[in-house]
Parts: C-alpha cells; sequence; structure tokens
C-alpha cells in the first residue's frame, strides 16, 4: 500500500469536514473545537466518521465517536487505522 | 420477518395523519426493512399538492424513508421505543407519486450507533425507484 501523504490526508479530511459541518475550510485548524468553534452536533459528527469509513475503506469503532472533537485528533485517528 | 401495524405502532410515534408506514413486510433487526406505504386519493395533502393535479410531496415521500428506516432501529425486547429526530436528508426524486400508488420503501444501515445511525433508503413503485436518500437520526433523550 502505498504510504500515506500527511498533507493530502489532513486537506481531504478538512474538506469532508468543512462539507458536513457547513464551515469554511480556513476555520477548520487543528485545535478548533467541533462543537464550541464551528457549531457541530453528535449527527455531523456521526456523518463525518461514516464518510471517513467509506472514502479511505477502515471501520472506525463507535467508541472513537467522542474523540472526534478537532481536526488534529481526528487526522490521528484515521492516520492509526490507515496504517494498520 | 413481517410486522404488522400493531408492531410498527409500538416502534414509531407517529400517528394520523403522520403516520406514513402500513405494513413492514421484511425485517432484520438493524440490518434491512422494507416498509409499505399505500397512497391512497384520500390523503389530506392530495387537497392542496396540487388541486389540480395530486401528486405526492417529496418531503412526505422522504417521512415515508425515514419512519421505515426508524422501524429498523425497532427492538421488541425495549419496553418503550425512543423517538428519533432527523438530523439530515440527503434525498433525490426521481418520479411522481401519485394516488393508488404503493410506495415500497427498502432501508439498510450506512452506520448505526447505539442512540444514532445514517442509513440509506430506495423508495420504488411497482419496481421503478422513485426516490432515493440518506438520513441521520437520533433519539430523543
Amino acid at each position: 500500500m502505498p504510504k500515506i501523504n500527511m498533507q493530502n490526508l489532513e486537506k481531504e479530511i478538512k474538506s469532508v469536514i468543512s462539507e458536513i459541518a457547513e464551515v469554511e475550510p480556513e476555520k477548520i485548524t487543528p485545535e478548533a473545537n467541533f462543537v464550541e468553534d464551528l457549531g457541530m452536533d453528535s449527527m455531523m459528527a456521526l456523518e463525518i466518521l461514516a464518510s471517513l469509513e467509506k472514502k479511505y475503506k477502515i471501520k472506525i469503532p463507535e467508541e472513537n465517536l467522542m474523540k472526534l472533537t478537532n481536526l488534529k485528533q481526528t487526522l490521528e485517528l484515521v492516520k492509526d487505522l490507515v496504517n494498520k | 420477518m413481517e410486522l404488522g401495524l400493531n408492531t410498527i405502532k409500538k416502534a414509531l410515534h407517529q400517528r394520523y395523519p403522520f403516520l406514513m408506514v402500513d405494513r413492514v413486510i421484511e425485517f432484520e433487526k438493524g440490518k434491512r426493512a422494507i416498509g409499505i406505504k399505500n397512497v391512497s386519493v384520500n390523503e389530506p395533502f392530495f387537497q392542496g399538492h396540487f388541486p389540480e393535479r395530486k401528486i405526492m410531496p417529496g418531503v412526505l415521500i422522504s417521512e415515508v424513508m425515514a419512519q421505515t428506516g426508524a422501524m429498523l432501529f425497532y427492538d421488541e425486547d425495549k419496553k418503550e421505543n425512543p423517538t428519533y429526530y432527523l438530523g439530515s436528508i440527503k434525498t433525490r426524486f426521481l418520479q411522481p407519486v401519485v394516488p393508488g400508488d404503493t410506495l415500497r420503501v427498502e432501508v439498510t444501515p450506512v452506520k448505526i450507533t447505539k442512540d444514532a445511525g445514517i442509513i440509506n433508503a430506495i423508495a420504488s413503485v411497482n419496481g421503478k425507484t422513485v426516490a432515493k436518500g440518506e438520513f441521520t437520526f437520533k433519539a430523543i433523550q
């Protein structure tokens, strides 16, 4: 499997979040909190999770939903699962 | 497994004129459900939509798909099934639905967690797809 390009991965995940949460990609900084800063709710988080699963053909266990609080953590989670 | 109206009323909290599933002809909990909605000329919404040409409103086709989707979560062991609310829908309407049509809605899960889920729905009449969509739900706490 080709090595994942981290910069691309960040950009792709950002675009997924941007589309679902309907916020400008510039606002999605690594530390911006999904709920407090980007106005997301738990269902949007679930949609992001489902989109990432489909896009990267990974399975993200339900308990990880709580970890999806900002871009940085989402990126870490996907990176871990993609490299497995 | 087939589910009749009594079971549907246990699973769904909607009532007349908003109970949009007449029968569930196939049910595998959390895996697949097929709901049937017979569209009669006497449906209250046909009075105004439209007086000169009766077409089932797309939002109500969505409602049939959403309610069939909520059936996927039905758990007969639970004393009371939760009420679900919609977070988002992504729907495409392909053909008009008119009085006399039997809507058949097949739903499958995209992702289900213990209190929320995303489902896929395909609505058809006589084997022809009339609408399809993706729905995100959450149980009201």
